[in-house]
């Protein structure tokens, strides 16, 4: 074998595998949303399922179902949310199956008027 | 037709689904990757464009893009799925070697965009099946990456874990 394999092995540099952990800006990218399940209210739920254009958002009873693989991460939702929901800041999300990107989030809030 | 018949298609489907991540691990340290636009904005295409970029430089983890199906193995389709795409797509899909792939890219490809209608599948999996799903408006680069590293067995996926509810304890 010419040397010069050899002296090329030796001097090989290698190069960098995936990143062992995310860069900084990396949680803030556009992502979808967290909720506070406390805050959440079948009547804010509604507005939240009302103001999302992509329908990745819509209630279930008393359940809120996320659609990731629908999210564009718009943050129509965080607006209307006021407090009860923030970015999730999670930008890997993909997924072997269609059925793991659906979340399930408890309505847990009671309403103010019954 | 014995009464087995619908069981043993299930075992059938379990050890389909197994020889199909094993042929994945398969491509586990170099790939080609053919991307098919069915009718994108062209984002998620510009994404893509930049995992060639040194910052993500894929081909360091043994990805590479080819310009035809043929010397593909793994589809990486962006957009809703038009119809009038259906047999660009579909050719593209036949003409991938076994064992394949296929990447669903951005959330048009996951029926987020476009509901189904006369011009618009609405989802690239009503078309031909997907084996990974990546989510974002566009997925970034990073989030791309992942996909791939996903769909070769390299990386486990986090998005089961992941709670999108702040109040249960998990995330907090």
């Amino acid at each position: 074998m010419a040397s010069w394999f050899y002296r090329g092995l030796r001097r090989g540099i290698v190069t960098t595998r995936y990143p062992k952990q995310l860069d900084e800006w990396a949680t803030t990218l556009p992502s979808p949303p967290a909720f506070h399940s406390e805050r959440l209210t079948v009547e804010l739920v509604d507005q939240l399922v009302a103001s999302c254009d992509s329908g990745a958002l819509s209630r279930d009873e008393r359940q809120l179902r996320v659609d990731l693989g629908r999210c564009t991460g718009c943050g129509r939702c965080l607006q209307a949310a006021g407090g009860a929901a923030k970015a999730s800041g999670e930008p890997l999300l993909a997924s072997l199956t269609r059925q793991a990107l659906i979340k399930i989030v408890p309505i847990r809030g009671r309403s103010q008027t019954p | 037709m014995s009464n087995d018949a619908p069981m043993l298609e299930d075992e059938l489907a379990a050890v389909s689904a197994r020889l199909r991540r094993e042929a994945l691990s398969v491509f586990g340290r170099s790939l080609h990757i053919r991307t098919v636009d069915t009718g994108s904005c062209a984002v998620c295409e510009s994404e893509i464009r930049l995992l060639a970029a040194p910052h993500y430089d894929l081909h360091r983890l043994g990805f590479f893009f080819t310009p035809a199906p043929r010397h593909a193995d793994l589809l990486m389709v962006t957009g809703p799925a038009v119809r009038a795409a259906d047999n660009l797509l579909l050719k593209a899909y036949a003409a991938t070697p076994d064992p394949k792939a296929v990447i669903a890219v951005g959330a048009c490809a996951l029926g987020g965009v476009y509901p189904e209608d006369d011009l618009i599948h609405g989802a690239v999996d009503r078309v031909v099946p997907v084996d990974i799903f990546v989510p974002g408006c566009p997925p970034s680069p990073l989030a791309l990456l992942q996909g791939l590293l996903v769909a070769v067995g390299r990386l486990g996926e986090r998005v089961s874990a992941l709670s999108l509810d702040l109040d249960d304890g998990r995330l907090r």
